[in-house]
């Protein structure tokens, strides 16, 4: 019976792969191509121009303010949400608050829950320069000269922007990293309490080891999400004022459905691919994992 | 045995999945009822609800019709449309801007030229404003029939002028004056949101009418003329008297849109608004009587036309890969009769294109003023966002938000504009 059904296996993973291949595999190849032709959304023919789009890319100072405000993002985003959400973590996990922990886990996790469109329209009015709750938190602890229009300048639009996604992402992150931490033999935990060590000292020589192929899938999903992120800037600020909180993914919109450079688009989105694969290449060097738990 | 049974239920399922896609559409193409896609931006109330009616009243008349429906919100429209008119299946009909935005359609061969069903159908098209049709003629040939008209104006609150003793300013100094006032007396001089930056185009087109002379904005708005370098003075003047204004805008306009800057002044805590006619239906509810309209006063110095006013009229085009002109014709004929144009007054507040539509039975005393700012300007000019190749528009708007913020100049505006001119016009050769 075993031998028999030798191509049954492939079998059932066949929907899967075909889906895959149309829907994921087949586009990204399509893209490639498409980047080195200069055509529009309704244009009959494209034109075959090599490599003028990638060209003219380089040359675009809009791709590096995208890509410095990408970085920005990946940066900003590494220390909130991965090492904030560790610290949350072990915070919720330890002995003295478990009795409330379940409510704090609660309020972080709910707004990864609540959709991206609701919270970025929900920002809009907290950063309301004239009836938003920010400008009016600072009115009230009598920092006025700090108040500002924070979606409507350029060098606090995107910071701005960063802030909504630490805001709604790192309940996400900590909710790994609480079960990594569950995950860990309480017999580690108490041999360092006989040993005496604080609570400082476990967490760095027993928590932050323990937790590190968590660690590896929530940098990879936050630097992946940094660099492919769209929503919150599109809908916060639409990439302005000016281009000063384009991103890449904001980029590539405006040039596709804005501009009707479907090319060009084309050419961004190959661009965004390369630097994804080149950050999970270079973690899974870093992170060597998969051979050790 | 037992493998074949798995093999055969797979492919069943499997084939059953692709089936369920394909069949929905064929369905409904009954023995010869024709299907036409109709394609609208307003998915917002109380338009959303009028097209309904609309399309209701038009399959009752019509049974051997039937209208599909889709809307998609303003910035979504001009791109989705761009999207769907490449697909294989556009829609049949659909709503267009005029100028430029119409014309790129017309180039790429997406629009049927409907020159034919206006000559042929005197009855009908004879009805409609006939200067309104120029903005969807190209090369001789109309593409779009013109559905409702509109301007942009300063609209001001009457109760704020009285009680401050303010008189409407006639030109562009005393429009100053008179935001200095406001300002000092606590209020919002002028609301303005430019979060969405085509509120800012609607003060440039306005000003660079007022600044430069016609027939250097004609040559250098065409994509194709090669002379139009946007090199004028009155350009570079035109952004610094936008900037004048700015001392008296609302708090942070980059970070709040047209919609906010609406309510602002609705709720009266503002003083003027720069507003399409089209929304006195939208304001008139809450400011009723204290509401009033006055055209962008003229410029001193400046070289354009004084007694002009931006207005354009907004349009329905054919597809030209539809498989029913003639039925889709009928449908915009309907939307377009002057039954329908008196109607749409009244329940969406948008002129029609309709001669004799606006009167006293549908409209308010302030919306038959409005439209005669229209029929008095000695020139309309149309949207700049769509009067001008998009590749310039955009150069114009980011450029003018970064101005908003302090981080450019408008020459520094003017020079980037000049360089997106340059490239359009070289790639249109």
């Amino acid at each position: 019976m075993q031998n028999t059904n030798k191509w049954l296996p492939y079998l059932y993973i066949a929907p899967c792969l075909i889906f895959l291949a149309l829907f994921v595999y087949y586009p990204i190849v399509e893209n490639f191509f498409y980047s080195f032709y200069d055509f529009s959304a309704f244009s009959v023919e494209k034109t075959f121009v090599g490599f003028e789009n990638f060209l003219n890319l380089f040359k675009d100072e809009v791709f590096y303010i995208a890509l410095k405000n990408n970085l920005w993002y990946a940066l900003i985003s590494i220390i909130f949400q991965v090492f904030g959400g560790l610290i949350l973590a072990a915070i919720l996990e330890d002995k003295l608050i478990r009795l409330v922990s379940g409510l704090f886990r609660t309020v972080f996790f709910l707004p990864v829950v609540i959709s991206m469109t609701v919270i970025a329209l929900l920002f809009t009015f907290v950063y309301n320069p004239d009836i938003g709750i920010l400008n009016g938190l600072l009115n009230m602890l009598g920092l006025e000269n700090l108040t500002r229009a924070w979606l409507g300048e350029s060098e606090t639009a995107i910071f701005a922007v960063i802030a909504v996604s630490q805001w709604q992402s790192i309940g996400y992150i900590m909710m790994l990293f609480i079960v990594a931490i569950q995950n860990i033999p309480q017999e580690l935990y108490e041999a360092a309490d006989i040993d005496g060590a604080g609570k400082i000292r476990k967490f760095f020589s027993i928590t932050v080891p323990q937790v590190k192929e968590m660690f590896f899938v929530t940098t990879l999903i936050t630097l992946t999400g940094a660099f492919t992120v769209f929503n919150e800037p599109y809908i916060l600020t639409g990439g302005g004022p000016g281009n000063s909180s384009e991103v890449l993914g904001t980029l590539l919109y405006h040039s596709a459905f804005g501009k009707d450079q479907m090319g060009y688009a084309s050419a961004v989105a190959t661009v965004i691919l390369i630097i994804t694969l080149i950050v999970s290449l270079v973690q899974l060097k870093v992170f060597k994992t998969g051979k050790d738990v | 045995m037992k493998k074949l049974l798995i093999l055969s239920i797979i492919s069943i399922l499997f084939l059953s999945f692709f089936a369920g896609c394909s069949k929905s559409s064929s369905s409904t193409n009954g023995k010869d009822v024709v299907e036409l896609k109709f394609f609208h931006r307003w998915p917002n109330q109380p338009k959303k609800q009028y097209f309904e009616k609309a399309v209701k009243e038009f399959e009752k008349a019509h049974p051997n019709i039937k209208i599909k429906t889709e809307a998609v919100l303003n910035d979504s429209y001009k791109e989705k449309i761009r999207v769907v008119l490449g697909s294989s299946t556009p829609p049949d009909v659909y709503f267009s801007w005029s100028g430029e935005f119409a014309y790129n359609f017309a180039r790429q061969g997406q629009s049927l030229d409907l020159t034919n069903y206006v000559n042929e159908d005197k009855a009908w098209s004879d009805q409609i404003i006939a200067s309104q049709f120029n903005a969807f003629t190209l090369d001789g040939k109309i593409y779009g029939i013109p559905w409702s008209t509109d301007g942009k104006a300063f609209f001001y609150n009457k109760k704020i002028f009285k009680d401050l003793n303010l008189e409407v300013p006639t030109t562009w100094s005393k429009l100053l004056d008179v935001s200095k006032k406001v300002k000092a007396a606590g209020l919002t001089p002028i609301t303005f949101g430019s979060k969405a930056p085509w509120t800012i185009s609607h003060y440039i087109g306005t000003l660079n009418q007022l600044m430069v002379p016609q027939e250097v904005i004609d040559k250098d708005y065409d994509p194709k003329n090669p002379e139009g370098d946007f090199s004028h003075p009155g350009y570079v003047k035109a952004l610094e008297k936008f900037m004048e204004l700015k001392p008296y805008f609302n708090k942070g306009v980059n970070s709040v849109d047209h919609e906010y800057s609406r309510e602002l002044f609705n709720s009266g805590k503002a003083a003027i608004g720069f507003f399409q006619l089209a929304e006195i239906g939208l304001i008139e509810p809450s400011l009723k009587e204290d509401l009033g309209v006055f055209n962008v006063p003229g410029v001193e110095g400046g070289e354009g036309n004084a007694n002009s006013i931006t207005a354009a009229p907004e349009g329905i085009m054919i597809s030209s890969k539809t498989k029913h002109p003639k039925e889709a014709m009928e449908f915009v004929k309907f939307l377009t009769s002057k039954e329908k144009g008196t109607e749409q007054l009244k329940e969406v507040s948008e002129y029609s294109a309709v001669k004799g539509t606006t009167t006293e039975a549908n409209a308010s005393k302030l919306q038959q003023e409005a439209i005669n700012l229209i029929v008095n300007a000695e020139q309309t000019y149309l949207w700049f966002d769509t009067a001008v190749d998009i590749k310039i528009v955009d150069a114009y708007l980011n450029g003018t938000q970064l101005m908003l913020d302090g981080k450019k100049s408008p020459e520094d505006v003017m020079k980037d504009v000049r360089a997106a001119a340059k490239e359009v016009k070289a790639s249109a050769k």
